[in-house]
């Protein structure tokens, strides 16, 4: 009962929080050059332009693909190396330099260098999110593996739990939770590395529709793809995120 | 059987035990009791092996140990028959025939029906009763109890202490039984030993 009406407040404000953005936009756009600053109804018609000729379709599927694999590589590295990196202090020390390196070089510089590799296409952009994305999941698992309950290891240990017991049933459970917050923050970080990269090192993809909507002063589509990608975010985050932490950590919820 | 022979122990400049020798016989069960920080809980690590003497050696006989812990020591994200069941899944016992043994456990613990059951949910007793059904489903052949019932009230502890008595006496393990009571610890125990800080131990009798 408490719950239900505390949640249907919070829904509530955020309804009102999106009107208000909405109100403020409109508001803009009526002050502001409409060449430059599209309102929400012309980038409504441009959105439903752009989904009825299906490019809306064509190009979310493949930022979508790129998307899913590149945070796919980059946060599975970043998780198995934490394990690796949490149990063991020589690991961890020895992948330290390269964590820092990661973290600390701009993302722009990633993208601009994978291209002078690699050339234009998917395989920059997915190699572009994978490093840009490892190091968050690495540090959130780390920190998660040492904050394991030592009791609870050491329980393990006084029952003779094989190594692939301690990791299946103290470990990755114990972990679920930062590992969990680590993904959901691995996403929106993966969400704009594909973009900057499509943005620099594609031909095709929502970042670089937005680019060539840019490059033609197109401003009502400018402005749709800017849409598509909050509405992407959103399906992940509330369609795919929030239920996945649910399942994984239900049996908390059974506490309450 | 378990033996001590000339046992050491420090953690830094803290002495817990100076030439330590006990033997505690197979099938016997010792009772142990000391003040607090006294190295009670030392003792049972030292028989595990999970912390390892200083000098002098810890013999222990072949075979499976159960542990219960001071507190119940339960995996949050297992259910009550999972929880169990690891510890026999931990000795190669596939994960059906685990749970099977398991549940057998809990049922002889009074937690019949709490199989599916989550930690959180359970009272701080049944909790305490699944980590003795967790010591036992090892088929230990020792024992070792870490002042189980400290956290639980005084009529649900002579019901549990009745279920382990009960379970100890057919099962026949060498068992040390760690408290803080000395009157629980004749209630059970063969044999008495006090552990006197930073020195070694002292036979009560029983
Ligand atoms: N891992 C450890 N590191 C440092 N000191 C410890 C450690 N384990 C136990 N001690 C110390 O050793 C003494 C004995 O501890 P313990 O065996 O837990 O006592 P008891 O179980 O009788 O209360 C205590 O003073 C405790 O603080
Ligand atoms: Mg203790």
């Amino acid at each position: 009962m408490m719950r239900s009406t505390t949640s249907h407040r919070r829904s509530l404000y955020a309804a009102l929080g999106v009107a208000a953005i909405l109100a403020l936009w409109e508001l803009l756009s009526l002050v502001v050059n409409p060449a430059i600053m599209a309102s929400p109804v012309d980038t409504a018609k441009a959105l439903a332009g752009l989904a009825w000729g299906s490019r809306l379709w064509v190009e979310l599927l493949i930022t979508l693909k790129r998307l899913v694999i590149g945070l796919a590589v980059g946060a599975g590295a970043g998780l198995v190396l934490g394990v690796l990196a949490g149990m063991e202090g020589r690991v961890r020390s020895f992948l330290e330099p390269l964590r820092w390196a990661g973290m600390t070089i701009p993302a722009v510089i990633i993208a601009v260098l994978a291209m002078f590799w690699f050339g234009l296409g998917d395989f920059t952009v997915i190699f572009i999110v994978a490093l840009i994305v490892w190091p968050t999941m690495y540090v959130n698992t780390v920190s998660g593996i040492r904050s394991v309950d030592p009791k609870l290891v050491e329980m393990g240990r006084v029952y003779h739990f094989p190594r692939r017991l301690l990791l299946g049933e103290i470990y990755l459970p114990g972990i679920a939770s930062p590992v969990m917050a680590g993904l959901t923050l691995s996403t929106g970080i993966a969400v704009r590395a594909t973009v900057l990269a499509e943005v620099l090192g594609a031909l095709s993809g929502i970042g670089h529709a937005f680019y060539r909507a840019n490059s033609n002063l197109d401003a009502p589509q400018l402005f749709a793809w800017i849409v598509v990608l909050l509405a992407l975010m959103a399906v992940i985050e509330f369609g795919v995120l929030r239920p996945l932490k649910r399942r994984v950590l239900r049996w908390r919820k059974e506490a309450g | 059987m378990i033996t001590f022979q000339n046992v050491s122990k420090a953690f830094d400049s803290l002495k817990v035990f100076n030439d330590l020798s006990l033997h505690v016989a197979t099938g016997e069960i010792l009772g142990v009791v000391g003040p607090s920080g006294s190295g009670k809980t030392t003792m049972l690590k030292l028989i595990t092996g999970i912390v390892p003497p200083d000098t002098g050696t810890v013999t222990v006989a072949e075979g499976a140990v159960g542990y219960v812990f001071q507190e119940p020591r339960l995996l949050p994200w297992r259910t009550a028959l999972d929880n169990v069941a690891g510890s026999l899944r931990a000795q190669g016992k596939d994960k059906a025939g685990a749970r099977a043994a398991a549940a057998g456990w809990l049922e002889r613990v009074g937690l019949a029906g709490f199989e599916g059951y989550h930690p959180a949910e359970l009272s701080g007793g049944m909790a305490q009763r699944v980590s003795v059904a967790r010591a036992f489903a090892v088929e230990p052949r020792i024992l070792l109890l870490d002042e189980p019932f400290s956290s639980v009230d005084t009529v649900l502890k002579s019901s549990l202490m009745d279920i382990l008595e009960s379970i100890i006496r057919e099962r026949r393990a060498t068992v040390v039984y760690v408290t803080h009571d000395l009157g629980e610890a004749r209630r059970l125990a063969d044999r008495i030993v006090e552990i006197v800080p930073r020195r070694g131990v002292r036979e009560l009798g029983a």
